[in-house]
């Protein structure tokens, strides 16, 4: 009698530690099914920005303090635990930085959409180009913020202007005001383009995530989009990374860490 | 002689560079040949070269992608005679094994692993941390192989006569090998380059070990005989390292095999991928590319864009090869379908119509196969234009097809009512044409292919002085292996010269799309090319939508539009997302 409940107390064990082991590996492989998302938990601050703004020198920049040559990126620059010096107490953060590529931008939209914790998004921008032709940069930041403002309190975004040691280097709050102005344009076009498809297989519905993002921007905004309006603060500062003047926008990360 | 080499990560990090003539590093080439990589990926279709190489206006580029760890090796030369591509593949050869022998590959590995030991007050190691030493013996090693190239070419009796012993050397391997391939063109050897292929000969013949050791002895006893010139002996010494190198590198390649192996592969992850472990995947996945109508040539690229990006990487922790490759197939798929350029058609309309202090009209010409729904979606654009108060000339180019320009008069009486209901059928506007002030049709009855661009031009005069927003010009259906037909397009697109010429695709037609979309482009000569793709018939095929990703692989040019439907108002942006797991469900 006590042998026979000693076997099946082992094959109690044994289904037991195989039932658990198989959840665990289940639960493990169904965040790479397609649909299913790995969250990025981590404390993270984000470099994006159009191709050639100088991400990947920014980067580098900030990890290593020198200046070093780049090419056009074709995968993400990752710092896990990164530490500002500057930080009195020894907060952590990943910073990763996007390519600007925008047949690669899906995997910045991609990270949005799949970290909880976003303390900051750093779009880098060239300073040296015309305001005039902002546009495509401005529906890019477009793209990020319908993304950022889903988060409660939005993300803080700084729009960093880099290459001020150019003589053509516009002032950022001139970038700034062409970028709102070529947003709000963005807008109102968006509101008359056609909508995309989705799976029903007709029209584009209004429970789609992204596109309630989106909604949600357009509604803030009402008349004219402003960058007030917006949850998250969005501040412009100039900065070079040849030159390595880039203490403000190190202030800047700071500041985000601190809360 | 090459411009430039580089060798960079995919994270864009520079690791080295040299630029020929002492230039400053130009980043634009480099940045050309990635934006091309990305957008095309690696094809490799010359199989002449061992190589990708990828050709531009002005330049040529060579690359050697490497997985583990991830690294490119980069040449880019000016012309593109066989001699410099020759003698780019010559220096690519020298850049790999050199880097290779410095053992830098463990460097970057150590520097990018979890476990680092020198980390910055960042809490970061820079890739080449603690390299600093290697990298200056690199660039020492390349430089000399460099010179002893460029000097190879235009003195090479003089080199040949120095390093005779080299060529003796060479001579006996050559013929151990049964190849002949490194001898240059005019009888002599390249003689400084050939160290290094002559160690790619011995890489690829493993009958060969009892070589090695009596070519180092020969080295040192050449190395004793030229020890005055500098370059010379430094030659030796890097040969010499590279040869040694060979021996480390044959001993790497064992595999682990038995249960571990199993359950690494399919459960515990962390497993290094080799080609092996793919095959069968790879196979399995391109079936379901093909059950979904995308043609075998693209489901091919697709396959190997997977291989490319995953041979030599390991996969995660708990995850099996199998989902590996198809999350990467799902990466590959989504860069493809995504558009290279930013595609705002209202922003372009109104810079162009507004951009000059007369209104200029925006024109847009739709060409395509028969029956695909040319002028079918040229109707639902046009109602869509029109919904955005844009002045929409309709151009009746098809001159061919008995009853084309009635149908399109159909179209334009339907889109004339719906945007103004009061309006009568079969009533003519007060500039005596069908249609109202909003929406008209231009018509020139029917007749040759040359009567097509005098319509053409006409109607662009036309609305230019009616100031008319927009011209939509609707042309006749062509089949696209017929020359006959395809040839009258490119006069069409020189005379017209329309903003956008979009091609009209069907989802139903399966592997054809290829060609078509490839002819198409083409008939335009090498100047023009398509702007954008309709797909349209979407709703007839559920989720067999590969022939988008056919039409935007063979031509790389972005889907605009998606039809749904029969109506003016199914007309869809493409969202590469559906697209995409509607592809891998």
């Amino acid at each position: 009698m006590i042998e026979l409940s000693n076997t099946v107390l082992v094959s109690f064990l044994v289904l037991l530690i195989t039932t658990a082991l198989l959840l665990i590996v289940q639960k493990n492989s169904a965040n790479i099914i397609p649909g299913h998302k790995v969250t990025n938990r981590d404390p993270t601050f984000i470099i994006a920005g159009p191709s050639g703004s100088g991400k990947t020198s920014l980067f580098n920049m900030l990890t290593t303090d020198t200046f070093k040559p780049t090419v056009m990126s074709q995968v993400p620059n990752v710092a896990e635990d990164y530490m500002l010096p500057s930080i009195t107490k020894s907060f952590k953060f990943k910073l990763l930085e996007f390519p600007g590529h925008v047949k690669l931008r899906y995997r910045l939209f991609d990270a949005l959409k799949e970290s909880t914790s976003l303390k900051g998004l750093i779009f880098v921008v060239d300073s040296t180009v015309d305001p005039q032709k902002l546009t495509e940069t401005a529906e890019f930041l477009y793209d990020i913020l319908a993304l950022t403002e889903r988060f409660p309190e939005g993300v803080g975004i700084m729009i960093a202007c880099n290459k001020s040691e150019s003589f053509s280097a516009r002032p950022p709050l001139k970038i700034r005001e062409a970028l709102e102005k070529e947003i709000g344009k963005h807008i109102e076009r968006k509101a008359k383009s056609l909508s995309a498809v989705n799976k029903a297989g007709g029209v584009s519905g209004e429970n789609n995530e992204d596109e309630s993002g989106a909604a949600s921007l357009e509604f803030q905004s009402g008349r004219q989009f402003t960058f007030d309006a917006l949850d998250g603060n969005v501040d412009a500062i100039e900065g070079s990374v040849l030159k390595s003047q880039i203490e403000k926008w190190e202030c800047w990360i700071d500041e985000r860490s601190v809360n | 002689m090459i411009d430039q080499f580089v060798v960079f990560t995919p994270s864009g990090q520079v690791l080295y560079n040299f630029s020929s003539q002492s230039k400053r590093f130009a980043e634009v080439q480099v940045n050309k040949v990635v934006s091309q990589l990305i957008t095309n990926g690696a094809r490799k279709d010359e199989g002449s070269h061992k190589y990708t190489t990828l050709k531009f206006d002005q330049f040529a580029g060579m690359c050697s992608i490497r997985n583990s760890p991830a690294i490119v090796f980069l040449s880019i030369y000016a012309a593109q005679d066989i001699e410099q591509t020759r003698e780019a593949e010559q220096i690519l050869d020298l850049g790999t094994k050199l880097w290779d022998s410095l053992g830098l590959n463990q460097a970057v590995e150590q520097n990018t692993s979890k476990q680092r030991a020198h980390k910055n007050q960042h809490n970061f190691t820079w890739i080449l941390q603690n390299c600093d030493v290697q990298i200056a013996k690199f660039d020492e090693y390349f430089k000399v192989k460099i010179d002893a190239i460029k000097a190879g070419k235009p003195k090479g009796k003089e080199v040949r006569t120095k390093s005779g012993p080299q060529l003796a050397k060479s001579a006996k391997n050559s013929s151990a090998n049964g190849k002949s391939r490194k001898w240059g063109r005019d009888g002599i050897m390249e003689d400084n380059s050939t160290p290094g292929d002559m160690s790619s000969l011995d890489f690829s013949t493993e009958g060969t070990p009892e070589l090695t050791p009596s070519n180092v002895i020969k080295v040192d006893k050449d190395a004793f005989g030229t020890r005055t010139d500098k370059g010379e002996f430094l030659i030796k010494e890097i040969d010499e390292l590279l040869s040694k190198n060979k021996g480390v590198s044959a001993k790497k390649a064992n595999s682990s095999t038995g249960a571990f192996a199993f359950l690494q592969k399919h459960l515990l992850g962390n497993k290094s991928i080799v080609q092996d472990d793919l095959t069968t995947i790879l196979q399995k996945l391109k079936q379901q590319l093909i059950a979904k109508n995308v043609a075998p040539e693209a489901a091919d690229h697709l396959a190997s864009r997977v291989s490319q990006n995953l041979i030599g990487t390991t996969t995660a922790n708990w995850t099996s090869v199998e989902n590996t490759a198809r999350e990467s197939l799902q990466q590959a798929l989504t860069e493809i379908l995504t558009p290279g350029v930013s595609v705002d058609l209202l922003r372009e309309i109104q810079q162009k119509t507004w951009s000059s202090g007369k209104k200029t009209p925006y024109v847009f010409s739709v060409v395509g196969v028969n029956g695909v729904g040319k002028s079918t979606n040229l109707s639902k654009l046009a109602f869509w234009l029109l919904q955005n108060n844009f002045r929409v000339l309709i151009v009746a180019c098809d001159t061919f097809r008995s009853g084309a320009v009635e149908q399109l008069r159909v179209h334009v009486e339907n889109l004339a009512q719906l945007t103004d209901e009061s309006h009568t059928r079969g009533s003519r506007n007060r500039r005596g044409k069908t249609g109202n002030d909003f929406v008209e049709l231009f018509e020139a009855g029917y007749g040759g292919s040359d009567l097509v661009t005098k319509i053409a031009k006409q109607a662009i005069k036309y609305a230019s002085d009616q100031s008319f927003d927009i011209v939509l010009m609707d042309t006749a259906g062509r089949r696209h292996n017929d020359p006959t037909l395809m040839s009258p397009l490119k006069p069409f697109a020189d005379q017209a010269k329309p903003d956008k010429i979009i091609m009209v695709g069907e989802a139903l037609v399966g592997t054809d799309s290829v060609q078509q979309a490839q002819n198409f482009n083409a008939a335009f000569g090498k100047e023009r090319n398509l702007d954008f793709f309709i797909i349209s018939k979407c709703d007839t095929v559920g989720e067999m939508l590969g022939t988008m990703v056919n039409m935007v692989y063979a031509t790389g040019i972005p889907i605009l539009f998606i039809g749904v439907g029969q109506t003016y108002t199914d007309l869809r942006t493409l969202s590469v997302e559906w697209a995409v797991d509607t592809l891998m469900s």
